[in-house]
């Protein structure tokens, strides 16, 4: 096992060379290391680093490997959003407030990873409690997209987003309740998948707003989302929201062929509802004629107005968000960041009245989404406008005033994922957002893995 | 790139925000308020886009699950009552701790991890 590591590997080619025994997972977690090492202060993707604890799991899976184990994670380095417990080693939420928090045991989707042989190679930045916003007010920087560090990566798994695009991670774990896996997953040109609420168990991810929260896997291929998928997904009797979900293996179900699956254009979303740049229009043009290309029908599909999502999710996540902070709120409101403040406090004034309308009208958008996959297989859409922004561009209430095209598959309570679908003149990824119906994950991996291989997206990586 | 059709947003008085604060039992200073007014006119003009006005007959989105009735009604298997000073004498049965967290790895010394810059 001394053959040199190549400077960027997905969870796929790696596992296969590990499993060849042509790849050591001591000298790829030393290659992560060393990667970190040097892109991490200007990047900011990274709270904490385990160094000593990766190296000690890349041996034990390497003396594994040697003695005949196999498993697609074995070995495989990967991070975590840190809202994610982990036995142990600091868990933060990038806040003041948990600054002194260590974990006594795993989030349930760690174990299951760690179970599979995979090495944790430390911790990342994520906007604080997961919704914040950058911050510059908090002892720790915000993440910097690694195509241009001057500009934003989106959020709220931010660090999750920097750490694979910019290869100092095979995989990541994040978290999305109107967006935060998915907006990261398109500014930083990766993968990323919010799975089916139920599906991924919540168990040990401090929460934000806990009827719309969901955990999944961000990586740079949909593949190696699916690879993770299959180690995270299942039923955990101790989260109360964990349902039984379908017995699949994604990283098989990926390869079927997309000939003649029906894909729903949600072209009013970008078009007119949150109106996308002409380079975000021209690559939801050729995502669609990629589409075409691979066999599936491509018509047009409508939803309610993503305004009416974006309602019911913002004064849902106002209202959960403030009272699970309510008593650290009125006794170290200080200590948050200003943009935390801004986007939780208004969380105080929403009537009970108003919470239970959110829910009761959240209903009636399951159902109009629902209906829309009688007709179609899953439904095509645009995460962003168009590119990352600028980090001084971003306003502390932009949760609000800005309508995210991303929170209808979290009020929808439906799976969605980001792939990379082009870039812009400058060279900025743009991303496509693939939404399937109510446990429908292994066809919008297998939708986001086709789609990656046809438009050939994967090739192009930020400077190293 | 093209702005989002704005939402109207409704204005709120400092009298009407401090009436909100008070029965939220939040003392904030100037600038705290000056952002939560911000971000209130935007919420408010939020919940203002959602329909209230539904049929009384509407279900809550809201599920209780229950467990099946042959469990919640099954009997359950209880040690037979002994003595107070006999059981008082006898230590408490030790927690079953789930094999799965036999298996986890023990937590790492802090020192083994350190700050990245």
């Amino acid at each position: 096992m001394t053959a040199p590591v190549p400077p960027f590997l997905t969870i796929a080619e790696a596992g296969r060379l590990i499993a060849a025994k042509r790849l050591s997972p001591v000298d790829l977690v030393k290659h992560m290391l060393a990667r970190i090492e040097v892109r991490n202060p200007e990047l900011g993707a990274y709270l904490l680093v385990t160094e000593r604890q990766a190296l000690a799991a890349a041996r034990a899976a390497e003396r594994a490997v040697m003695a005949g184990k196999r498993g697609p994670l074995l070995g495989i380095p990967l991070a975590y959003k840190d809202i994610y417990e982990t036995a142990g080693v600091a868990t933060t939420a990038q806040s003041r407030i948990l600054a002194d928090n260590v974990p006594k045991q795993d989030a349930e989707t760690v174990r299951r990873l760690h179970a599979e042989g995979a090495v944790m190679l430390g911790k990342l930045a994520t906007h604080e409690f997961a919704i914040g916003g950058p911050a510059f007010d908090l002892p720790w920087p915000p993440a910097r997209n690694p195509w241009d560090p001057r500009r934003f990566t989106g959020g709220s798994s931010s660090g999750s987003g920097a750490a694979v695009a910019a290869g100092l991670a095979l995989g990541a774990l994040g978290s999305d309740t109107g967006g935060s896996i998915r907006l990261p997953a398109a500014y930083c040109g990766i993968a990323g998948l919010k799975p089916t609420p139920g599906l991924v168990s919540r168990r040990g991810v401090i929460p934000l707003a806990p009827s719309l929260d969901t955990a999944g896997p961000m990586a740079w291929t949909a593949q190696d989302c699916a690879i993770l998928l299959d180690a995270l997904a299942g039923h955990d009797p101790a989260d109360p929201a964990s349902v039984p979900g379908p017995q699949v293996s994604y990283a098989a179900a990926i390869a079927a062929p997309l000939r003649g699956l029906r894909v729903g254009l949600l072209r009013r979303f970008y078009e007119h509802d949150v109106p996308a740049s002409p380079e975000m229009l021209q690559t939801m043009g050729r995502a669609a004629a990629t589409l075409r290309s691979l066999g599936c029908r491509v018509e047009d599909a409508t939803l309610p107005p993503v305004q009416e999502y974006n309602a019911v999710g913002r004064v849902i996540i106002s209202a959960e968000a403030y009272a699970l902070h309510e008593a650290t709120i009125k006794t170290r409101l200080s200590d948050y960041s200003r943009v935390f403040r801004v986007r939780v406090l208004a969380g105080a004034l929403v009537r009970a009245a108003d919470y239970i309308a959110a829910q009761r009208r959240r209903t009636d958008l399951i159902a109009a989404t629902a209906k829309a996959f009688e007709r179609f297989d899953v439904l095509l859409a645009a995460p962003t406008q168009g590119t990352p922004p600028l980090l001084t561009e971003q306003r502390p209430d932009d949760g609000f005033s800005r309508p995210l095209l991303t929170t209808v598959a979290n009020v929808a309570a439906v799976p969605s994922m980001v792939v990379c679908g082009g870039f812009s003149n400058a060279g900025l990824p743009l991303g496509v957002e693939i939404i399937g119906p109510a446990w429908g994950d292994a066809t919008v991996l297998r939708v986001g893995h086709h789609f990656e291989q046809a438009a050939g997206t994967r090739e192009r990586r930020p400077d190293a | 790139m093209p702005a989002p059709p704005t939402m109207p947003v409704p204005a709120i008085s400092p009298g009407e925000m401090q009436l909100l604060l008070a029965r939220a039992g939040l003392v904030l200073n100037p600038g705290q308020v000056a952002d939560l007014v911000l971000a209130w006119r935007q919420v408010a003009g939020l919940i203002a886009s959602i329909p209230h006005d539904r049929p009384l007959a509407d279900d809550m989105a809201v599920a209780f699950r229950l467990p099946p009735p042959a469990l919640a009604t099954a009997p359950r298997a209880r040690p037979a009552a002994r003595p107070a000073a006999k059981a008082q004498r006898k230590a408490p049965p030790k927690a079953k701790v789930p094999a799965k967290r036999k298996a986890r790895p023990k937590p790492a010394p802090r020192k083994s991890t350190r700050r990245a810059r």
